[in-house]
């Protein structure tokens, strides 16, 4: 019985044995079979799919050398990067809402650093990251790259170039065109934070907002009253938008959040204080430049999710006057509670937020080695990094922001 | 050496303490009689002497005055974080008092100077304007930031002062915009900062 039991285990394993080395072998000659053939081959481009929300524009200024900025096309779920187009000399980059083009704001000087200026707008196919139109701008504002100094409307049939030369004034881009349809002067004016598809508002330096609104070839300015003081708590430049119905929150350097109801006759609410949201004293301004407390900082400093309601800011501990300082948190507040979500520590600090625009979103930040930090937005766990993307990692453009 | 003595001493007693004592002995003599060779009573005296002249010069030598100087406590009260942490004596440093609203390279560090721009490059005829306070004489002073502009970025370490820094809304007091209008070149290379008034 033993015997026979050992002799059937035998037999067994031998038959698994030949099964094996018959399957191996088989492999192997499959393999053999699937080694490519050594032969010519002819360069091609890898063409990229339509854009996803995913797939973010990653704003480089490398100011160290600032000649050479640059765009870098990133597939945030991956953590590749899939390509890049210059953006010279503070370039700046907006996205067609929909995906279908973007445009690059940049600074050329015939001869390098001299010779006759050319300032552009080249429109990129997102595909190929080939230009389809070149187009000479009449000027555009030299200044470190901030998200509003070139804007899109919302549906893409605009863009918005800030100015400076020779006053402060901004460019309107008819994308199918591809001209300036006008150039809509704004003394003491900067910036533009789009509303809707026909109009923008700008900044003023009495602390009013100018509100621009656009039909066909004219335009009409309307002022508010000043709603803030710049010289003792001045409202960021980098406070988000939401394009499609121009709600703005203008967040002050000491952490008040103004909510603005963007049009072209802005209206804007009683603020509320991040610090407060938090559970805290608000903080105070430049009357105590000593207090030290959480305070919003960096570049780049806010984000917003437009579905969720939920706004990003970055957050340090410091006195009045470190407004630009990288945050050591983020902290995701609710825009319709004026209530903290959650406060995330960074493992670096960080002088930007970015976020996608999608049901599972992402969240970004840098430091200042150049690397991307990508974020779960929804939990809040950082997922990848991508070691030394860039030099100086100024923004992220998501689809649909 | 005197823990090898000690354990000398305890383990083998009699022939080898002897030994060490005359080898001591031996080598103290050997040093006086060399001390006496070179020396003589009037040079201990000479010497003696010279340190008891020029001695009572050495407090006023500078590294005493410097550490006399060193109580820390400020002359004139700061009005303001970056003021209470600055000095005036090094302008390649970050923390130099006229610095306070600064942002970018400085000057002095990429071949100019605290007024001056670096050769190759060209002073812009405009600037923006911030105010800093002296800790040396307890005013403040009005400066223009004045960009030198012709060459790309000097990429000496960068310095971000933010006193007073506005956004470009209001770009009389902001740092981000490339001040180089009227230059050949708008291309940026490095910050001055030039005393224009005293704003105390």
């Amino acid at each position: 019985m033993r015997y026979s039991t050992a002799l059937r285990s035998g037999t067994a394993a031998f038959v698994l044995g030949m099964v094996v080395l018959g399957a191996s072998s088989v492999a192997s000659v499959k393999a053999w079979a699937d080694e490519p053939v050594v032969q010519e081959e002819e360069s091609d481009i890898i063409k990229l799919s339509p854009v996803t929300p995913h797939r973010i524009l990653v704003q480089d200024t490398a100011g160290t050398h600032a000649k050479d900025g640059r765009v870098y096309v990133v597939d945030a779920d991956k953590g590749k990067l899939l390509g890049m187009v210059q953006a010279a000399y503070n370039g700046n980059v907006v996205q067609d809402p929909k995906g279908r083009a973007f445009y690059v704001a940049e600074t050329v000087w015939s001869r390098g650093n001299r010779g006759d200026r050319l300032d552009l707008l080249p429109a990129y196919d997102p595909q190929t990251l080939t230009i389809t139109n070149d187009e000479v701008l009449p000027g555009r504002a030299l200044v470190t790259p901030k998200k509003n100094d070139l804007a899109i409307n919302q549906d893409g049939s605009r863009v918005y170039i800030f100015s400076m030369v020779p006053t402060n004034a901004v460019h309107v881009i008819d994308t199918a065109t591809h001209t300036v349809s006008q150039t809509v002067d704004l003394p003491g004016c900067a910036l533009a934070y789009p509303w809707g598809k026909d109009g923008f508002t700008s900044i003023c330096a009495d602390g009013s907002l100018a509100n621009v609104s656009l039909n066909g070839s004219k335009a009409e300015v309307t002022h508010t009253k000043p709603f803030f003081d710049p010289e003792k708590d001045a409202v960021f430049e980098h406070s988000p938008t939401r394009r499609s119905d121009g709600k703005t929150w203008f967040i002050s350097y000491s952490g008040l959040v103004y909510p603005t109801a963007l049009s072209s006759d802005s209206k804007v609410e009683a603020p509320w204080s991040l610090q407060e949201a938090a559970g805290m004293q608000k903080a105070p301004a430049a009357e105590a430049p000593f207090a030290k407390t959480w305070r919003p900082g960096g570049w780049q400093l806010s984000a917003l999710h437009y579905a969720s309601g939920h706004m990003f800011v970055l957050m340090h501990e410091g006195t009045f006057w470190t407004h630009k300082k990288a945050g050591t948190e983020i902290w995701e507040l609710d825009t319709a509670t004026h209530k903290l979500v959650r406060r995330i520590p960074l493992p670096a600090p960080a002088t930007m937020v970015g976020v996608t625009q999608d049901e599972e979103p992402l969240l970004f930040t840098n430091d200042n080695e150049g690397d991307l930090f990508i974020w779960d937005m929804t939990s809040g766990k950082l997922l990848r990094k991508m070691p030394h993307l860039g030099d100086d990692l100024y923004f992220t453009v998501a689809l649909g922001e | 050496m005197s823990q090898s003595d000690v354990s000398l001493r305890h383990k083998a007693p009699g022939k080898k303490d002897d030994m060490a004592h005359s080898v001591i002995d031996r080598t103290i003599e050997r040093f006086t009689r060399r001390v006496a060779s070179y020396s003589s009573r009037r040079s201990l005296l000479g010497r003696v002497g010279a340190w008891v002249t020029f001695g009572a010069l050495i407090p006023t030598l500078p590294v005493e005055r410097a550490s006399a100087a060193q109580p820390a406590k400020p002359k004139f009260k700061a009005p303001t974080p970056f003021s209470a942490n600055a000095q005036t004596t090094d302008a390649t440093a970050c923390n130099y008092w006229r610095y306070c609203a600064i942002d970018g390279f400085l000057c002095a560090s990429c071949g100019g100077g605290v007024h001056s721009c670096p050769p190759g490059t060209s002073p812009s005829p405009t600037s923006w304007i911030g105010t800093c306070f002296n800790p040396g004489d307890g005013q403040s002073y009005l400066v223009a930031y004045r960009d030198c502009c012709g060459q790309d970025a000097c990429s000496q370490p960068m310095c971000v002062g933010t006193e007073g820094d506005q956004p470009s809304y209001r770009p009389q007091a902001n740092n981000d915009i490339i001040w180089c209008f009227g230059t050949g070149a708008l291309i940026y290379n490095c910050s001055t900062s030039v005393i224009v008034g005293n704003a105390s």
